[in-house]
C-alpha cells in the first residue's frame, strides 16, 4: 500500500507491465497485490455494450445521400428562390390590378343610362358622361369618378362620395344631380343631405333638399330650385340663372348637334328648360328669351345676337 | 506514405474510417456518459462533422479530429447515466471445473466490481476502461483525451487504489 500511494504512476506502470523485477517482486508481496490482481484479471473480461456499427454506418450513408441531393438541387438553372420571387411579384401585380379593377360605364350623345351600384345605390347617366368606380370593398369605400351629368338616388351606409376634376360631392344617403363638365360643375340636392368641396375655390358647402350650387369663374355659387320642377330624368332640361355656354353643351350632347357660338355672349345667364323630345322646340325655348337668332348651315347651328 | 493522398471525401476512406475508429469512439462516449444512444449520437455527430469537413481534414488526423468533435460535443451534454457493463461468461475452459461456490462467489466479485467502476470518477473510469476493455496503451488514451502520458498514467493509479478500496479485503 506504501508503495503505489507514494508514487502516482506505479499501478500504471504495474498494468502496463513496465515495473522493474525488483519492483514487481516487492509488490507481489504486499497484502493488497492479490486483490488488485483480480480486479485487473476481472476487469479486463468485462465488454463495453453492443455497438450497431452498421446501423450507425446505413445512417451516415443515408446522411450523406440527402446532403447530396441538397447539394444537387441548389445547382439548378432557375433555382427555387428566383422561382418563388417571380411568382410573388406575378400575384402582387395580379391582386394590384384585381383591387384596382375598375368598372367603367358610358353614354354616347343622346343616352342615357341607369347603373344600379354594389350597395343598389342608382345612377341614372345623362348623356356623354362618364362613370367609373371600384367594385371591390364598395361597402366601406363608395367612391366614384364622374365626368358628366348624372343623378344620384343613394342608399343608406357609409359616405359615398363623387370625385369630380372640380370638386367632391359626399353624401349619407340622399338623391342629387351632379354635372361636371369641362369649366362647368353644378350639383342639386333633391333629397337628404349633400356637402360640396370644391378643389378650385378651396371652399366647402352643404346643401339641403332644393339647394343647388355651381362653380363659375372659381366662385362658388348657391341657389334654390324647385325640386318638383322637372328635370332631365323625365325628358326635360331645367336650367336657372346658367352661363349660355352650359346651356348650349346640354343641347349638344342633348341633341347630338354642333353651334357656331362666335357671336353671342356665352356668359350670359338663361333660366328655363328645354325638351328632350324635340330639337326646333328646344332651340326655340332656350333662343327666344335669349334673344338670339339661329340657323342651320352645314350641320351646324349658328347663332347670332338679335340686340347687335 | 500513400495515407497522405488518401482522400476522407473518397467512399472507401471514409468507410475504413469508420470501422477503424467507430466502436472505439462509441466506447470512450459510453465509458463518460453510460447512455448508450449519446453515445451512438454523439458518434453519428462525430462522423457527419468528419464528413462535412473531408476536404479539410487530412487522412491521418481524422482519428485526432473524430475525438476532438466527440469530446466537445460531450462537454454540451448534461445528462449523465450510471454506466452498464457486460462480462464475457464463457470462461476458459479450463475453468468449467470450478465447483459451484467457486462460480458463485467469482459472480458476486464481477457484480461488486462492475459497480465499483460506475462509482469511478468520470476521468478515473474512462482511462481505466479504455486500457482493461478496449486494451489501448497509456500514448493512444492520452491522444484520445488530449492530455499528457503521464496524467492517464495517474488517473489509472488513482482508478486502482479506488477500485481496490471500494472492493474491500476478499
Amino acid at each position: 500500500m506504501e508503495k503505489y500511494s507514494q508514487d502516482e504512476t506505479f499501478l500504471a506502470r504495474w498494468i502496463s507491465g513496465e515495473l522493474s523485477p525488483e519492483e514487481l517482486n516487492e509488490f507481489q508481496k504486499s497484502k493488497d497485490y492479490s486483490v488488485l490482481k483480480r480486479i485487473n484479471d476481472a476487469s479486463q473480461r468485462l465488454e463495453a455494450p453492443k455497438f450497431d456499427q452498421q446501423n450507425l454506418f446505413n445512417k451516415l450513408e443515408q446522411y450523406k445521400t440527402n446532403h447530396l441531393q441538397q447539394e444537387r438541387r441548389t445547382i439548378k438553372l432557375i433555382p427555387n428562390w428566383a422561382i418563388a420571387i417571380a411568382a410573388s411579384i406575378v400575384i402582387a401585380f395580379g391582386l394590384f390590378y384585381f383591387l384596382n379593377a375598375e368598372s367603367h360605364y358610358n353614354t354616347g350623345i343622346g343616352q342615357q343610362l341607369a347603373v344600379t351600384l354594389p350597395d343598389r345605390s342608382q345612377v341614372q347617366l345623362n348623356s356623354n358622361s362618364d362613370l367609373d368606380f371600384k367594385s371591390l370593398n364598395w361597402k366601406n369605400n363608395r367612391e366614384i369618378n364622374l365626368e358628366g351629368e348624372a343623378f344620384f338616388d343613394v342608399e343608406k351606409g357609409q359616405s359615398f362620395k363623387v370625385f369630380t376634376e372640380e370638386g367632391v360631392v359626399e353624401v349619407l344617403g340622399t338623391e342629387f344631380n351632379v354635372i361636371s363638365r369641362a369649366n362647368y360643375f353644378e350639383v342639386r340636392c333633391q333629397e337628404g343631405k349633400v356637402k360640396v368641396s370644391s378643389t378650385d375655390a378651396n371652399d366647402e358647402v352643404v346643401l339641403l333638399p332644393g339647394n343647388a350650387v355651381r362653380i363659375v369663374n372659381n366662385k362658388l355659387e348657391k341657389w334654390d330650385y324647385n325640386i318638383s320642377e322637372p328635370n332631365w330624368l323625365i325628358g326635360e332640361s331645367t336650367f336657372q340663372n346658367t352661363p349660355l355656354a352650359q346651356v348650349i353643351i346640354s343641347l349638344e350632347n342633348q341633341f347630338g348637334i354642333t353651334f357656331d357660338a362666335s357671336n353671342v355672349n356665352l356668359s350670359e345667364r338663361f333660366t328655363g328648360g328645354f325638351t328632350h323630345k324635340n330639337l326646333n322646340l328646344a332651340l326655340k325655348t332656350v333662343m327666344a328669351p335669349m334673344d338670339i337668332s339661329y340657323s342651320v348651315v352645314d350641320n351646324k347651328i349658328i347663332l347670332n345676337d338679335l340686340d347687335n | 506514405m500513400n495515407n497522405e493522398i488518401k482522400s476522407v471525401c473518397e467512399e472507401k476512406t471514409y468507410k475504413s474510417i469508420f470501422d477503424l475508429h467507430s466502436k472505439a469512439l462509441f466506447n470512450f462516449i459510453y465509458y463518460k456518459c453510460g447512455d448508450l444512444e449519446q453515445a451512438e449520437d454523439i458518434v453519428q455527430e462525430a462522423f457527419i462533422k468528419l464528413w462535412n469537413n473531408c476536404s479539410n481534414v487530412i487522412f491521418d488526423k481524422s482519428k485526432s479530429f473524430l475525438f476532438t468533435v466527440a469530446r466537445n460535443l460531450f462537454l454540451n451534454e448534461i445528462a449523465h447515466k450510471k454506466i452498464v457493463l457486460q462480462h464475457k461468461s464463457n470462461l476458459a475452459p479450463d475453468r468449467t471445473d470450478e465447483t459451484p461456490e467457486f462460480l458463485m462467489e467469482e459472480q458476486e466479485f464481477m457484480v461488486k466490481l462492475k459497480k465499483a467502476i460506475a462509482d469511478l470518477p468520470d476521468k478515473q473510469r474512462e482511462v481505466f476502461l479504455l486500457s482493461r476493455i478496449d486494451k489501448k496503451k497509456y500514448s493512444e488514451i492520452s491522444e484520445m483525451l488530449g492530455i499528457s502520458i503521464k496524467a492517464v498514467e495517474k488517473r489509472m493509479s488513482q482508478a486502482l487504489v479506488i477500485l481496490r478500496e471500494k472492493i474491500g479485503d476478499i
